[in-house]
């Protein structure tokens, strides 16, 4: 995946770095090499960031005050039928316009040519609007802010990896995917408006389909009615466990699913990474001449690194859903039963490790089937699915962290569990390319770990971040059965 | 016997004083009225009795034990229903009220179905279609179909319709014909007149009268109306008397209970033509104690509220 061959060379050699004599200078070229070698990534990261902003100002003016019944309180004063998500969409537009600006006079303002600034701004742009237009029509086909969220994730997921696949193999499949037209723009090079535009209409159509589909259902449901559930409790659902899993089963399958898929697309451009690197005199230039396999394992260790964070932001979700649970009073009539609170707290946090544990194995069991299959060699799949369970620890470090901070902080532990997420992300994707000091790297637990294949196993930074991780879960639990449950 | 023991109970959230010495004594086997105004701290209370929030001074027994410590123990033997009951949205209700009736530690699958009848409730709805009054209904037939000898129910009617009042209203009864105790916090007062045996009125966080409802009664006032065959005057320098007004050949007065006997005698000088007299409501016992607090808002304060 393009996101990763940037990543591949830099592992084994570091790559020159412009000279600086006070401490910020050259920081200009500095940002501005990195934003060249890194100008395929850099941008995809933040087109998914604007895919999410204009997912969540959409849903959380339409769907979720709907959910709420703060939409049935307006609705009845004088405000039309279209109007809260007009307005949701004008204002999702608006940010995306911002955005575009922003970055537009950011990267003039950096030295690179107006233009492709500009055009680069508008891709972000671009790709927020498609998926305002997105989040306008899933917003009426389920009734559930939670599945709006989870059927627009899901489909930036599916458009994300087409992208990826139909970039690295150079050819149509990327026409598939708006984050695709978004990035066909190519700016600084074609500066091509026309994919551009091809954006514009689609969200266009989409938020005038959004709106024909508003017309068609009820305030408060979506395009299907509810079904009945069941009348009794399956023998099963009678621990708090059992709820857990019940409440996260959904999520799970969810993420663990993404994360096979995932193994699978990682697995699959490993054999076009060497096609890729042996014609790319760029990247020749910057590690001399390698080793071919060395390459593929270096790509490889990045993918899963990758994929650890994301079963940490898994890991991190599920733990938060104690969070959820407490905070919208759900807690309280089960806490109310004989049910005690290390029991409520270790069955959600039972499933965030297991769920997460699971879900890392089976990115590495996808991209050990696929090397087997590409390779022909039975060893291969031990050696992706060791890099992979090697994560688990790491990840289990940032679960804790979740954890710790919901019983010691509950108020902030969200913030902070993200921004840790987030920070540990920034670390994995850019500490190399932005050659930041050897301690930033430490703060992430996900660079701990040996990079395998790469490298090869080391059992003592496993065995002290499995230590930290018990540590931060045993600190969590003791928080939290010693402090008041958050009440109304 | 004491199903509740709660002393000089204190509970700060920051800066504000939720709970400021409050005290409350729940007998077993009574069905005990916990009333208050919206704020004054009942759900507080409440939960501090759970174990959900830890008191920060006070002391707190319930079923002979410490509610913060021995809270899994204490809570086989009681049931909950919370003020504001929120479910989880896709699991339906029938499968909430087992779930939460086998973390209690069973329920009668009898009862229950009667209940179910009972409340008119359909279990196989997701929670996320019911209105508050079924949600309410759900956590009510969870905590009514379990053995638990003790009820503790937050404002548990606020939700049901007036039909429903009457089947909740004939549940408790059950419930207590059975020797079980039950604490029901509550504004509506007519609910408490109807149910408790006793009560305890609480105002800011602490307790300001507790009793049977007759031994309250006896505190407040009774409304007299009365036609005289001559305008009665003087009433107004007897002590004890409230809210004197004249109105074409009629008086009325509130009066307190110890000063009755001297008001109708004074009332009989006149030749009294026709005499009502309405015994006091919890209504106004309420209207008593948070009179100033409705004058300050600005609210009817004074006008005094008869069934
Ligand atoms: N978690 C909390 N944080 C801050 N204040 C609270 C919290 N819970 C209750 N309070 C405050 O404590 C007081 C009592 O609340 P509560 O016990 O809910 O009253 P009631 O149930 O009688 O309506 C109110 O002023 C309320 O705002
Ligand atoms: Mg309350």
């Amino acid at each position: 995946m393009s996101t990763q061959l940037s990543e591949a060379p830099a592992r084994p050699a570091a790559p020159v770095r412009p000279g600086r004599s006070a401490t910020t200078t050259g920081t200009a070229a500095l940002f501005r090499f990195a934003l060249r070698r890194d100008r395929i990534r850099l941008p995809v990261w933040i087109a998914a960031g604007t895919a999410l902003m204009a997912m969540f100002t959409v849903t959380r003016h339409t769907r979720a005050d709907e959910e709420a019944g703060r939409t049935e309180l307006l609705r009845s004063a004088r405000v039309g039928r279209h109007a809260p998500m007009l307005a949701a969409v004008l204002l999702a537009g608006l940010a995306c316009a911002a955005l575009a600006v922003a970055v537009g006079i950011g990267a003039t303002a950096t030295g690179l040519p107006a233009t492709g600034s500009f055009v680069l701004g508008a891709s972000f742009g671009a790709c927020g609007l498609v998926f305002t237009g997105i989040t306008a029509v899933a917003a009426q086909v389920t009734g559930h802010t939670r599945s709006v969220y989870g059927l627009v994730g899901g489909l930036f997921a599916v458009f994300f990896v087409l992208r990826a696949v139909g970039d690295i193999e150079g050819n149509w499949v990327v026409w598939t995917s708006p984050i695709g037209w978004a990035q066909a723009s190519h700016p600084f090079s074609d500066d091509a408006v026309l994919p551009l535009l091809l954006c514009l209409v689609a969200a266009v159509v989409l938020v005038l389909g959004g709106f024909a589909l508003l017309d068609r259902r009820d305030l408060g449901a979506g395009l299907t009615q509810p079904r009945p559930g069941r009348a009794t409790a399956t023998p099963w659902l009678r621990s708090p466990l059992a709820l857990a899993v019940r409440l996260q089963r959904g999520a799970f399958l969810a993420w663990a699913l993404g994360l096979a898929l995932l193994g699978v697309v990682y697995g699959a451009l490993a054999d076009s990474v060497e096609t890729l690197i042996a014609g790319n005199e760029e990247a020749l230039a910057v590690f001399g001449d390698p080793d071919v396999d060395d390459l593929v394992d270096a790509y490889l260790s990045t993918t899963f690194s990758i994929t650890a964070l994301l079963a940490a932001a898994y890991a991190v979700s599920s733990v938060l859903r104690a969070r959820t649970e407490e905070s919208e009073q759900r807690a309280e009539p089960v806490l109310a039963t004989a049910t005690s609170r290390s029991a409520w707290l270790g069955s959600h946090v039972a499933v965030a490790l297991v769920g997460s544990a699971l879900a890392m194995t089976a990115s590495g069991v996808t991209t050990g089937v696929v090397r087997v299959l590409q390779t022909g060699e039975a060893a291969a799949f031990g050696r992706m699915v060791g890099a992979a369970v090697a994560y688990v620890p790491a990840v289990w470090v940032v679960a804790g962290l979740a954890v710790a901070l919901f019983g010691l902080l509950p108020r902030l532990a969200a913030a902070l569990a993200w921004t840790a997420v987030g920070l540990f992300l920034v670390i994995t994707m850019f500490a190399e390319s932005f050659d930041w000091p050897g301690w930033v790297s430490d703060l992430s637990p996900v660079s701990w770990v040996p990079l395998m294949p790469l490298e090869p196993f080391t059992a003592g930074p496993v065995l002290v971040l499995t230590a930290i991780a018990g540590a931060l879960l045993a600190a969590g639990s003791a928080g939290f059965r010693r402090r008041d449950l958050a009440t109304g | 016997m004491t199903a509740i023991s709660v002393s000089g109970l204190v509970k700060t959230f920051g800066a504000t004083r939720a709970l400021d010495g409050l005290d409350l004594e729940v007998a077993t086997g009574e069905v005990h009225g916990f009333l208050g105004p919206n704020g004054s701290g009942k759900s507080t209370t409440i939960r501090v009795l759970l174990g959900l929030l830890r008191p920060d001074a006070g002391r707190v027994r319930l079923l002979e034990g410490d509610p913060w410590r021995d809270a899994v123990a204490l809570h086989r033997r009681l049931a909950y229903v919370p003020g504001d009951v929120t479910l989880w949205p896709n699991i339906s209700g029938g499968e909430s009220i087992d779930l939460l009736g086998h973390l209690r530690g069973g329920l009668d699958a009898r009862r229950r179905a009667e209940l179910l009848d009972r409340f008119d409730l359909d279990p196989r709805k997701k929670a996320r279609t019911y209105s508050k009054g079924n949600r309410q209904k759900v956590a009510l037939v969870a905590a009514l179909a379990s053995d638990a000898e003790l009820l503790v129910l937050d404002e548990p009617t606020s939700g049901l319709d007036p039909l429903m009042e009457a089947v909740f209203q004939e549940c408790i009864r059950e419930v207590r014909a059975e020797g079980r105790t039950v604490l029901l916090s509550s504004h509506i007062l007519a609910e408490a007149e109807a149910l408790c045996d006793r009560v305890s009125i609480i105002r800011h966080g602490r307790t300001v009268q507790s009793g049977s409802l007759d031994e309250l009664r006896h505190l407040t006032r009774t409304a007299i109306t009365a036609e005289t065959a001559r305008p009665a005057t003087g009433l107004e320098s007897l002590a004890g008397v409230h809210d004197l007004r004249h109105e074409d050949g009629r008086v009325r007065f509130d009066v307190d209970t110890d000063a009755l006997d001297g008001a109708l005698r004074h009332l009989t000088g006149f030749g009294v033509v026709s005499l009502t007299s309405a015994p006091p409501t919890l209504e106004e016992l309420f209207l008593r104690h948070y009179g100033d607090e409705l004058a300050e808002n600005g609210a009817a304060a004074r006008e005094p509220v008869r069934s």
